[in-house]
């Protein structure tokens, strides 16, 4: 049993960095921020029934664009939309 | 026309005036005729590490007044004849730089010179924006922790806002052992993190600051060091030659992958 090992700082780091650049990239405040992951899953819960903990945002800077990616797990889609 | 190239960080105290000098040494080593232009003003340091405090007579800010010709505030280097210093002012502050006449004076010197490297200041304020502005590439400089990526993070963006094409990587102060042991951010993850071309990994060595108080550039007189050997490689991936990146001990297995991206 390892449940006390503590975790490798090397990935601690890695994963710290990706959460913050996340925030960092989108030059929105962190209210602005929660109210874009807001809007975005108000939106896609009109059409699809998601799993709303499980939305990762994530944005990178690729080829002087900015990308803004978002992985939403569908649970299912709503047939009762107008 | 000479590639005229802002290096840079965000971060405070990364490596960027000694990268600057190191780099200007190899380049000149390669026969290219180099000059480094110390942006930092009112803390100058180029001079310093360069061993060149005593020859200063004019200043960037001399040239920006009036007070002399571009040429009688070049200071050339003790080793290497293609080398050449721009000193920064010591006695005003970045407020009082007029980033049009920093422009002017680099243009003026760029038709003379292979390259031309201006070592940025710390910050993102008006020190920045006047190292930046003359520049058409970028070289930034990255320790491995997370405060020193995000802050070259922040950095990229601007840099990019600025229609700075060209932005190449230098990781410095890597050191070998801890990353092995993971308790340091590999060079793999830095370059998948910030999407710049890698040009250099330099390990952490205590030549560079031993040759830093004797402000002997390190390239200049401890060419066998392996920070120097680093250093030299970074040249000569500017110069655009394919320089495999070897490991920096012999344990090690795992960060031979790199790659460049976001072509
Ligand atoms: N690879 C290295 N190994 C060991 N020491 C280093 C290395 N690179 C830089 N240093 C040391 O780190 C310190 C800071 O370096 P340097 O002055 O070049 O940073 P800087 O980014 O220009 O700082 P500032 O933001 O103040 O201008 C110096 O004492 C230098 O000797
Ligand atoms: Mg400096």
């Amino acid at each position: 049993m390892k449940l006390f090992r503590r975790r490798r700082s090397d990935v601690i780091a890695e994963e710290r960095l990706k959460f913050i650049l996340v925030q960092d990239r989108s030059l929105l405040t962190p209210a602005e921020f929660e109210r874009m992951k807001e809007d975005i899953i108000r939106v896609i819960s009109n059409y699809f029934e998601i799993n709303k903990s499980g939305i990762e945002l994530n944005i990178q800077r690729e080829n002087r664009k900015t990308i803004l990616e978002a992985t939403v797990p569908v649970i299912s889609v709503k047939r009762s939309s107008t | 026309m000479g590639r005229t190239i802002v290096v840079t960080a965000g971060k405070g105290g990364v490596g960027k005036t000694t990268i600057t000098a190191n780099l200007g040494a190899s380049l000149s080593k390669l026969g290219r005729k180099v000059v480094l232009v110390d942006m930092d003003i009112g803390l100058r340091n180029l001079d310093v590490v360069m061993g060149l405090e005593n020859r200063i007579v004019y200043n960037i800010m001399d040239i920006a007044e009036g007070r002399c010709k571009i040429n009688q505030a070049l200071v050339r280097d003790k080793r290497q004849s293609g080398l050449f210093l721009l000193p920064a002012s010591q006695v005003h502050t970045k407020e009082d730089v007029d980033i049009d006449s920093i422009v002017s004076i680099i243009s003026a010197i760029e038709n003379s010179f292979d390259y031309v490297l201006l070592d940025s200041p710390a910050g993102i304020e008006k020190g920045f924006e006047s190292a930046v502005a003359p520049s058409k590439e970028g070289l930034v400089v990255v320790t491995p922790d997370v405060s020193s990526v995000r802050d070259a993070d922040r950095v990229i963006g601007l840099l990019e806002n600025r229609g700075i094409l060209g932005l190449s990587l230098v990781v410095n102060r890597y050191d070998v052992d801890l990353v092995n042991r993971k308790k340091m951010l590999n060079a793999d993850s830095i370059v998948e993190i910030l999407g710049l071309d890698l040009v250099g990994i330099v390990p952490e060595d205590k030549a560079v600051i031993d040759s830093t108080n004797r402000g002997e550039i390190l390239v200049n007189y401890y060419a066998n060091t392996i920070a120097a050997r680093a250093f030299e490689n970074v040249a000569r991936r500017i110069e655009g030659e394919n320089v495999p990146f070897v490991s920096l001990n012999s344990q090690n297995k795992g960060f031979m992958k790199f790659f460049r991206r976001g072509k």
